[in-house]
């Protein structure tokens, strides 16, 4: 007896046939079906945006009209930026060497996030392997530890900003004593430079201690047990069972600190300003300030360019590591 | 989509709107827009300065917090003088800091957005939106009798940064004048055996050789720099006070210029000459330098004492001010806004003199240059091509041009009138004990030195600052300073 198929369940039918066709999917692909939701989401609010900044760039300025952006002009504000002819407050880089290299937009940036992310990862592991040690009073040494993290940004430039300010700072004659700064650090371009780079260092390192710590707590203890008894030194120790696993949580930590150390602005400017510290960012504010809107929209995209080959430096660098096949 | 308002009973009801009709509307509001010209941008703009107003309407002004704070003594003045009653003010407080001001102003006229009605700009940076035509024409926004008056009484300085430099067409109604003085504590002055008063110190400026000599004397006889840090305190940071203000009037008063004759100072860009690379302008730089380091140091001037310190270069207004205010400077170069908190700390042992000059006004190497110069700063009143209450906001915009409202602003916040002939007839009943100091305010307001603002000014401010620093720090000596200076400007100028 022939039998048909009822209206709503042909229905279902046509509905499930999709959600059978993802159960069939490889596993590769079934991951590139779930990452698409959150491409889409990231195309609209991150490449959009890129792209738009990278049509504005192809603009030349136009100080005199009321629209900023003057006539199609291709890739001369690339040229000039990185020719160092740019009209722009301090340049991004120059090849002639004129500018000195503190003055230099490019080598302020790179020299910021290589020394800034160098010394957090030295002091953020040091900090690390003192919390994952189990000793008294170890809650209020972390709480210690972390306080610098919470600090807001603007706190943490005024206190080095006090902390060198000529009439109410210590800062300089100390430093002064030392033989390190000059009368007028504040006023110095290299002094300005370590004071920004030691104010980042004191709040980030924490950041890295706590990415490190979590990497640390997840190595199985029993490791060292056997390391001991086969008589491994406490150097070898770290080196092979500490080290490989902790890598990719470090490789993640120094990866997110090398693109926030690339975009650095607000300790610069409520401390030192960008006048003695011109960074990327800052060079992207003082030419948009300046109404330069399509200098400031060439320097921030190189500035992606920029920390985009960086992140791909991690990932190739580090590729055979868990963390580096990110 | 859902509309809420509220009915004649003050429930709210709700209106349900098709996606259709909704995509109707706002496409035909799109294309009439379109079609009127009116989706950004200022363009020819009907006022009638004299409408009735009908109905309330509330013209909002961006000013700052000060200003909020004394929004109803405003309001009162300006309706005791002749504004129409159906219009009430409501200052918004913008940024305290004038860049980020200046940006906040971009962004809105760029965007075209209606609200607010006036922009209170600095005149450091209102003619770059005049001549981008971003803003209105008070030429037809303004009576005739209310345009005379600004124009023949208000201080001619603040006027040009307020208009067009082509055309001459007024744009902004100069709200109040700023322009420096030096202050001093006028009991160590005397203990060192100065008469003050009788030399005429509040109204003959005195050159800058004599004032540095004077200064390291009384700095002396005090027990120097370990009872007193500074015995001169002003503002020499890397910032843009220094190329609009400090330096300015400092190498104008040794005759010397950024483009040359003032005629230029406001262009025509490319057209006029870049002559940082002189004499006058090394000499003032040489001259600071010998304030700070003393006139053995490299690069510093062998007749001008040390007067201060090399902390000078970190100093802006207000830390140059503390250390004055907190008696550790006997002098200190300032704008008024420091007179008022510095009387109230000293009363009568506290003195003002307008500022010294490098060299005579005869032996000015350019025209307007020579003799005492203050820098002029300042606020001007303009309205935006954009508002929903044009007609408002030009009435509003010009009952502030009134001396009765200019003193009561005076007295109610310590802003100078516009109008020197105001400043000059105040008495201490009306604005305080700053009246004590109206003939030095005078003569420093007759011989402001306002900032050369064009589109370009923007980009030539830093580089000034950050050479001229150089300098004053010792990075780079005067003549390479000013020689990099030099070529950097006339890159600017050839835009």
């Amino acid at each position: 007896m022939a039998s048909e198929t009822p209206p709503n369940e042909s229905g279902t039918r046509l509905l499930m046939r999709p959600l059978n066709r993802l159960e069939m999917l490889s596993e590769q692909a079934y991951a590139y079906v779930l990452l698409l939701p959150a491409a889409i989401l990231l195309g609209a609010i991150a490449f959009y945006p890129l792209v738009r900044t990278l049509t504005f760039s192809l603009r030349a300025d136009d100080v005199f009209g009321a629209d900023p952006f003057g006539k199609f002009v291709g890739f001369d504000n690339y040229i000039e930026l990185l020719s160092g002819q740019a009209l722009i407050p301090n340049q991004f880089v120059d090849p002639a060497m004129n500018e000195p290299l503190l003055r230099q937009a490019l080598i302020v940036t790179l020299l910021f996030a290589v020394l800034s992310v160098f010394f957090e990862t030295l002091i953020g592991f040091g900090q690390a392997l003192i919390l994952n040690q189990d000793f008294r009073g170890r809650r209020w040494v972390r709480v210690a530890i972390i306080i610098p993290w919470a600090v807001p940004v603007v706190i943490q430039a005024m206190i080095f900003w006090l902390m060198f300010n000529p009439t109410i700072g210590w800062g300089t004659d100390f430093m002064q004593w030392l033989g390190v700064f000059g009368d007028n650090p504040l006023a110095n371009t290299s002094n300005s430079f370590i004071i920004v780079l030691v104010a980042d260092i004191w709040k980030t390192s924490a950041f890295m201690a706590l990415l490190i710590l979590a990497g640390l707590q997840s190595v199985d203890r029993s490791l060292y047990d056997v390391a001991r008894v086969s008589g491994a030194s406490p150097w070898q120790q770290f080196k092979l069972i500490t080290m490989p696993i902790v890598l990719p949580a470090l490789l993640v930590a120094m990866l997110f600190r090398t693109m926030d150390a690339m975009r650095i602005y607000g300790v610069i400017d409520a401390s030192t300003g960008c006048e003695q510290v011109p960074t990327l960012t800052c060079l992207v504010i003082s030419s948009f300030n300046a109404r330069r809107w399509a200098s400031a929209s060439a320097v921030a995209f190189l500035t992606a360019i920029v920390i985009g080959i960086m992140v791909l430096f991690y990932i190739w660098q580090f590729r055979r590591t868990e963390g580096g096949a990110i | 989509m859902v509309n809420n308002n509220k009915n004649q009973s003050g429930k709210h009801y709700s209106v349900g709107v098709s996606r259709r009709r909704f995509l109707a509307a706002t496409g035909a509001t799109g294309i009439a827009l379109g079609v009127a010209g009116c989706s950004g941008g200022g363009g020819e703009v009907d006022i009638d300065p004299t409408a009735d107003i009908e109905g309330d309407v509330t013209v909002e002004l961006s000013m700052d917090q000060d200003f909020a704070d004394i929004q109803s003594g405003i309001q009162q003045a300006l309706y005791d003088n002749g504004l129409n009653d159906n219009i009430s003010i409501d200052i918004l407080p913008g940024d305290f800091e004038t860049g980020s001001r200046q940006t906040a102003f971009t962004q809105a006229l760029d965007a075209g957005r209606s609200s607010p009605d006036v922009f209170m700009m600095d005149s450091g940076w209102t003619i770059p939106f005049i001549v981008r035509e971003q803003l209105i024409n008070l030429e037809n926004g303004l009576t005739q009798e209310t345009l005379d008056f600004v124009k023949n009484n208000y201080l001619e300085t603040a006027v040009a940064t307020a208009s067009n430099p082509r055309s001459g067409d007024l744009y902004g109604v100069p709200l109040f004048p700023d322009y420096p003085v030096m202050q001093y504590r006028k009991d160590l002055v005397e203990e060192a055996g100065y008469s003050p008063e009788e030399n005429n110190w509040s109204t003959e400026p005195m050159s800058w050789l004599e004032f540095a000599e004077t200064v390291a004397d009384v700095w002396d006889f005090h027990g120097g720099q370990s009872s007193f840090n500074y015995g001169f305190t002003t503002q020499a940071a890397n910032y843009a006070g220094t190329a609009c203000c400090t330096f300015n009037e400092m190498m104008t008063s040794f005759g010397g210029a950024y483009f040359g004759n003032h005629e230029n100072l406001f262009g025509p860009v490319g057209e006029r000459p870049v002559t940082v690379n002189e004499q006058p302008v090394t000499d003032t730089i040489r001259v600071m330098r010998s304030f700070m380091r003393g006139p053995d140091a490299n690069n510093a001037h062998p007749d001008y004492p040390q007067i201060s310190t090399s902390d000078l270069v970190e100093f802006t207004e207000e830390p140059a001010r503390q250390p004055f205010t907190n008696g550790q400077a006997l002098f200190h170069r300032n704008w008024p806004y420091a007179v008022n908190i510095n009387l109230n700390e000293f009363g009568e042992d506290f003195g003002t003199m307008p500022l010294p000059f490098g060299v005579p006004e005869s032996e000015g190497q350019y025209e307007g240059t020579g003799g005492t110069a203050a820098a002029l700063g300042g606020w001007h009143l303009t309205i935006n091509p954009n508002s929903n209450n044009l007609n408002a906001a030009a009435q509003t915009v010009a009952a502030f041009a009134n001396e009765d409202v200019m003193l009561s602003l005076f007295a109610l916040g310590g802003y100078l009138p516009p109008a020197p002939s105001v400043t000059e007839q105040a008495t201490t009943e009306e604005v305080g004990m700053i009246a004590n100091h109206l003939d030095t305010l005078s003569v420093a307001g007759q011989s402001t030195v306002p900032r050369p603002v064009t589109p370009v000014w923007p980009d030539q401010s830093p580089l000034i600052s950050s050479e001229v620093h150089d300098a004053y720090t010792g990075a780079k000596s005067p003549s390479s300073a000013l020689s990099s200076l030099q070529e950097d400007l006339e890159g600017t100028e050839q835009i």
